[in-house]
Formats: structure tokens, C-alpha cells, sequence
């Protein structure tokens, strides 16, 4: 089943989107025009778009092995982020320019500290 | 004999772009703006410059370096405007149509590029250069083919005399055309503007525009002649001497011999061969960071502007300083945002 | 502790099954035990990496960004929308390689790039192309650095989830399965010690009434014995006179007969 899911796809504000292309992860379905990236614009871009992408990106789409996502945008879309717990595809929270990292935020991390707090 | 009447219509527009340039951000300035330890106090620091309270109604949460740009940007346009808003003299018109021409080029390239892809309008719209701005730019969007394009939008605009090169052989609009399509586009205007300025200004702009110009036309040939020999490995598509020629300006301070060298240049060395050959451009493939050389030369060049009095070309030399002042801004911000501060000193600054 | 066993019929093959089970528990414990331990072993390693490799992710995508930064400086303009709308094929992509540790798969993502692609080859041909060209580079390093860390967190999840589910096993065994066949190996080994030490009580009844029986067969015996001998005494008084060379062995033989 994993041998299907060759791309990544970002959901991300204009420069983290930008910088991921550059680097060649971009792809456009030839058919059916889709996107494997969704630009997220500030006060334009609405949660219900970005939790319609994140279902597309993990659910709807099966070619997909990492998604990731600005950690300011997975802010907004949370409770969908923790509640996904398949492993495919690989949800990774990502800095982004304007809004640093801060891993007491991150989904994985959280369940991670949440084990070591256990031990 | 020009410069006895040159006051009569320009003397309020020349004393306005003095005005401006003198409220250029100077060493000092910038090197409070590098002290800065966060975003705010940069907004701090550029209230008390030439600046003002640009950015006084946005929050300290919501500061970050693309609302520092966009609002300084804003300023640079509307003082722009206001300043051509004064102009009554034809050829200064003309001159300022110029100006703005190398904006409307890459207005007209994104509108392609967002056509091709089928892209909302608007949204496109609202990445066009303002300076760039013309009416029949949002018709742009309707053509598919070049032609079409040239026969419904550009023929009415500054920009279709140089589309005329254009449609030897490509009639198909795909990405690779469009990057190769703007740059016959600026090799054509380059080439009509130095062509102007010789015929139609006087001196003492006539000089120190041609200087611009020739820079100008110098920096795309020597950009243009290195970043094609990076497409030259394992690439069919490479560009060839043939069509490298027809995308270098045929003015400039590299024409015509240079530039021929440069186009049939296949790897660095050669290139760098042939740059030796021009004084002004010796030795600029030794130093690591190109871009760096080709705006401090730029800034020289206006910072000479200046000295000159009685020319419209100040307005040329004011443009391009006060974009650099808003990149080395930008530069400064980025820097501060994303704590790199061991680079925040590159900016460029010669006022 | 009654409640706490199995509902079984206190036998001696009963026994026998449930030593074996408790063996094979006691086995599958240990094994599991070990299972887990090494997994958990790889899970700490895991998590302590990915602890490690989101700093460095941090560090990563703030060069990246700042790359990007030069671009923006060196072009003058914004690239975004460029790039966005060239767009067409991946150049970047992954592959999923199995890795399988202590019967788990693990998924590993790889990448590799494929070079025929290139989305953005005249990006920046007029300007700032070599910026362009860096920045290229450093955000291929960098989705590279991702690309790792996915795969380091979805060994996590996995994990996880197969550690939990180990653990819990372990824990039936542990806490659930071995006490009650122990428990059951007692009930059974009492039952059966009350049994034997029934029959052994009978047993010794039955011995003891035994013994008793033949204590007093003996008795009587012996008593019947002494009357023969004190009647044999007197008839051989009689015999001795009237057949005085009679051989004695024909006597005893035909004791009785000599009596009735």
C-alpha cells in the first residue's frame, strides 16, 4: 500500500509553499488539474478550506506519503490533526517564517512528552 | 540653454526628489535598524526616519516582514505617483512611460503565466507591480495564444512594439516561453528606451540615463549568459548561442563584442573570459555574491545621479534607490525575524 | 482465590494440562517480555531522535526560509506566484522501505529526486537565478531533513501502538493468566491432597481392621493350637501304651484322623 504514495504535499503559507516547490515536491495531476500543495493566505484562506484540503491530502487522496503542514496553520485545524491517527500519510508540523517552531504545540511531541511524563 | 528653462517646469519636481533623497536612510540610520532585537523595535526605529508612522495602525502581533515591505512598498508608489502627477513636459512623460514599462513586462508575464494555469483574476491582479499598471491589463486573462494577446490587450499599450520579435516561433503559451518571452521583452524595451533617450533627452540626462540604461542592459546579459549555463547539464532544453542572442540587450556597455562572446559562452570560464574584457565588470565573478556587485554598482550609480542638477533622470535615480532602501528594509527585517544576524549587515547602503 | 481459577475438574490429568499451560505462559511472557523490551528499546531511540531531528528541523527550515529571503532580495520581487503556477511535475519524491524490527514492520521514507525534472528552469534567468539555484538546494537539504523525520514518527505511531498493544499482553499474562493456572494448579494439587489424605485415612482403617481381623484369627489359632497340644499330650499318654512302637511320623500326619 505504501509503495503508491510517492509524494508530498504541503499545506503552507506563500514562502514555506514557495521554498518546498523550489525544492521540486510540487506535482499537477495531468487529468484532473489537482494541486498537491494548498497556499494558505492570511485572513483569506478559511478553516473549513483547510480542513476540506486536509481531508483530501489524507483521506481522499491515496499517492501521498508526508504532509506537511505550517505549525500556525495545524493550529487551526487541531483537533482534526490529533484526532488523525493513521500513519499514512505522515503528518509533520513545520516552522515557518514568521511563526517559529514550538514543539510543546505538536501533536507527536505532545504524545512523546506524554510517554517520557508516564515513564 | 536647456538648463535655463529647465526650472520653469521641473524646478517643483526636482526640488521634491531632493526632498525625498534626502530623507533616504543613511549609515546611521541603518545601522540603528541592525541594533534592533525584535520587529517592533524596527518599526520603532524607522518611525523616527523618513518613514513616519507607516506602519502605526498594525499590531506588534501581526508585524512581520512581508507588512514591513508591503507598507514601505505602498509609500515608494504613491510618492511615485505623486511625483509624475507633476510632470507636464512630453518627454518626461515619455520617459516615465518608460519607466514603468519594465514593470508592465512582468505584469503582463504573470497575467500569462496565471492564464495558463487558469488562476482567479483577481487573485493575479493583486500581484501585479502598481507601477506596472495599465487599463487593459485585466483583459489580459481572455487571450490563450500570443497573437490573440497582442491583437486584443498590447497593441494599445506601450509594450507592443516589443512584442513584435516575439512571435517568430512560438505561438503556444507554456512556461518555458513565458520566462524566455520576458526577457525578448526586455532585451526589445531596453534596446527602444537607450534608443529614446539617445534621440529624444538632452544633457546632461541623456548621460547619466545612458549609464543606467547601459547598466541596466549589462546586468540582464551578464545574469542571463551565467544562469543559462546552469541549464546546460543533462538538459535538452539548454538555451543555445542562437537564442541567447536573441535574449541579450544589443546595447550596454558589453555590446556588441562582449556580448557576442557571451553568447557563445558554454561554461564559466569562458564567461568569466569574456567579462574581463570589460572594465566596469573585471574580476565580478571572483567575488561569490553577484546580485550584491550589481546593486551596490547600481546604488553608486545613483548616488552619482544626484550630483548632477537640472536632469529628470534624478527621478530614475530616486526610484531605484528608494527599492533598494526597501530591500536592505526588508533585508534587515528578514534578518531580525529569523534571528540570522550574522548576515543582517549585507545591505547595501551609499547615502 | 476460589473465585479466581479455572472452572475445572480437579484431576490428575486436569493437573497435568494446567502445568503445561502455566509453562507455555511463563514461555510466552518471557518472550513477549523480551519483545516488548526491544521494542520499547527502539522506541526510545526513536523518540529521542525525533526530539532531535525537530530542533534540527527548526534550524533546518530557518535557513531555508532565509534562503529564500536572498532570493526575494536578489530578484526584487516575489517568485512565489511564479513558481507556484510552474508547477507541474515532482521532481522530489519518496519511497517506502519496509524495515521490520522484532516482527514489526516499520515504514522508512526515502527520497529521491528525479533528475529529468525541472519545474524551474528558467526561474530567474533575467535575475538572482544563482540565489534561485542556492535556495533550490538548501530547500531540497531541508525536505530531505523532513523526510526523515516522517519517517522517524510514523515508526513512532507505529510503535506506539504495537508497544501498547505487547504491553498489555504481557500485563494478561502477567497479572492475569499465570496467577489463575497457578492458582488453579493449587486448587487441584489440594483437591487432590485432600483425596489422598482420604484414602490414605482409609487405607490405615482398612489396615487397621485388618490387623485386627488377624489378630484375632491369631488368637484364635494359637488358642486352638494349645488345645491340640494339651489333647495330643493326653492321647499320646494313651498311645504311648497301646502302641509304644507305632513311628511317630504316621502320628503327627494322621493327627486328625487319629483325633475324629
Amino acid at each position: 500500500m505504501a509503495d503508491k504514495r510517492t509524494l508530498i504535499a504541503v499545506i503552507g503559507d506563500e514562502d514555506t509553499t514557495t521554498g518546498l516547490l523550489l525544492a521540486g515536491i510540487g506535482q499537477v495531476s495531468p487529468s484532473t488539474n489537482d494541486k498537491n500543495f494548498l497556499v494558505y493566505q492570511e485572513n483569506k484562506t478559511s478553516v473549513e478550506e483547510l480542513e476540506e484540503k486536509f481531508d483530501d491530502f489524507t483521506i481522499r487522496r491515496n499517492d501521498i506519503a508526508i504532509l506537511l503542514i505550517n505549525q500556525h496553520i495545524a493550529d487551526m485545524i487541531r483537533l482534526k490533526i490529533d484526532n488523525f491517527e493513521n500513519p499514512f500519510p505522515a503528518i509533520l508540523e513545520i516552522p515557518s517564517k514568521d511563526h517559529p517552531y514550538d514543539p510543546s504545540k505538536d501533536s507527536v511531541l505532545k504524545k512523546v512528552r506524554k510517554l517520557f511524563g508516564e515513564a | 540653454m536647456d538648463c535655463v528653462y529647465f526650472n520653469v517646469n521641473n524646478g517643483f519636481i526636482e526640488g521634491i526628489i531632493r526632498g525625498y533623497r534626502n530623507g533616504f536612510l543613511t549609515a546611521n540610520q541603518y545601522l540603528n535598524l541592525t541594533q534592533c532585537e525584535t520587529l517592533e523595535d524596527l518599526k520603532l526605529q524607522l518611525s523616527s526616519t523618513d518613514y513616519g508612522n507607516f506602519l502605526s495602525n498594525i499590531s506588534s502581533k501581526t508585524l512581520t516582514t512581508s507588512i514591513i515591505t508591503e507598507a514601505a512598498s505602498v509609500k515608494l508608489y504613491n510618492e511615485f505617483n505623486y511625483l509624475t502627477n507633476q510632470l507636464s513636459d512630453k518627454n518626461d512623460l515619455k520617459l516615465v512611460e518608460y519607466i514603468k514599462c519594465s514593470y508592465m513586462i512582468d505584469n503582463v508575464a504573470l497575467m500569462i503565466t496565471g492564464t495558463i494555469h487558469n488562476r482567479d483574476k483577481s487573485e493575479i491582479l493583486n500581484r501585479c507591480h502598481p507601477l506596472g499598471w495599465f487599463d487593459t491589463l485585466p483583459t489580459l486573462s481572455v487571450a490563450t495564444d500570443l497573437e490573440s494577446l497582442y491583437d486584443m490587450v498590447l497593441i494599445d499599450t506601450p509594450l507592443a512594439p516589443y512584442f513584435k520579435d516575439c512571435f517568430s516561433n512560438a505561438n503556444d503559451l507554456d512556461d518555458l516561453n513565458i520566462e524566455i518571452v520576458r526577457n525578448k521583452l526586455y532585451k526589445a524595451y531596453l534596446e527602444d528606451f537607450t534608443k529614446f533617450i539617445n534621440e529624444q533627452l538632452t544633457e546632461p540626462s541623456k548621460e547619466i540615463m545612458l549609464d543606467f540604461l547601459n547598466f541596466e542592459a549589462d546586468r540582464r546579459t551578464i545574469n542571463i549568459s551565467l544562469n543559462s549555463l546552469q541549464q546546460q547539464h543533462n538538459d535538452e532544453m539548454a538555451i543555445d548561442p542562437d537564442l541567447k542572442r536573441e535574449l541579450l540587450p544589443n546595447v550596454g556597455k558589453c555590446y556588441p563584442i562582449v556580448t557576442e562572446l557571451l553568447a557563445n559562452a558554454n561554461d564559466f570560464e569562458s564567461v568569466k573570459v569574456a567579462l574581463d574584457k570589460v572594465y566596469e565588470y573585471k574580476n565580478i565573478l571572483e567575488n561569490n555574491n553577484l546580485e550584491d556587485f550589481f546593486y551596490e554598482f547600481e546604488m553608486q550609480l545613483c548616488k552619482d545621479a544626484f550630483t548632477q542638477q537640472f536632469t529628470i533622470s534624478t527621478l530614475w535615480a530616486w526610484l531605484k534607490s528608494k527599492e533598494q532602501e526597501i530591500r536592505n528594509i526588508t533585508w534587515i527585517a528578514e534578518c531580525i525575524a529569523q534571528n540570522q544576524r550574522d548576515k543582517i549587515n549585507n545591505y547595501i547602503s551609499v547615502y | 482465590m476460589s473465585g479466581n481459577r479455572e472452572a475445572v475438574f480437579p484431576t490428575r490429568m486436569t493437573l497435568g494440562l494446567m502445568k503445561t499451560k502455566l509453562k507455555g505462559a511463563n514461555q510466552g511472557h518471557s518472550l513477549l517480555k523480551r519483545k516488548s523490551e526491544a521494542l520499547t528499546k527502539r522506541f526510545r531511540d526513536i523518540t529521542k531522535r525525533i526530539d532531535d531531528a525537530k530542533q534540527k528541523m527548526g534550524r533546518v527550515m530557518q535557513t531555508a526560509a532565509f534562503s529564500l529571503a536572498e532570493v526575494t532580495y536578489a530578484t526584487g520581487e516575489n517568485i512565489g506566484y511564479q513558481v507556484q503556477e510552474s508547477v507541474s511535475n515532482a521532481r522530489f519524491k519518496i519511497r517506502a522501505r519496509q524495515e521490520n524490527v522484532s516482527g514489526v514492520y516499520l515504514p522508512q521514507f526515502e527520497s529521491y529526486i528525479d533528475p529529468e525534472i525541472n519545474d524551474f528552469k528558467l526561474t530567474g534567468l533575467g535575475r538572482g537565478g544563482q540565489q534561485v539555484q542556492r535556495a533550490k538546494e538548501i530547500y531540497s537539504k531541508a525536505v530531505e531533513t523532513l523526510v526523515e523525520l516522517a519517517s522517524l514518527q510514523t515508526a513512532f505511531l507505529i510503535l506506539d501502538d504495537v508497544i501498547k498493544v505487547t504491553n498489555r499482553r504481557v500485563n494478561a499474562i502477567e497479572h492475569v493468566i499465570i496467577p489463575r493456572t497457578e492458582n488453579t494448579i493449587a486448587y487441584i494439587n489440594s483437591e487432590l491432597d485432600e483425596l489422598d489424605r482420604e484414602e490414605f485415612y482409609r487405607l490405615k482403617k482398612v489396615q487397621e481392621k485388618k490387623q485386627r481381623d488377624t489378630a484375632r484369627l491369631d488368637e484364635e489359632m494359637k488358642l486352638t493350637r494349645l488345645e491340640n497340644e494339651n489333647e495330643l499330650v493326653l492321647s499320646t499318654d494313651d498311645n504311648a501304651v497301646q502302641v509304644p512302637e507305632e513311628v511317630p511320623n504316621l502320628v503327627q500326619e494322621n493327627e486328625d484322623d487319629v483325633i475324629f
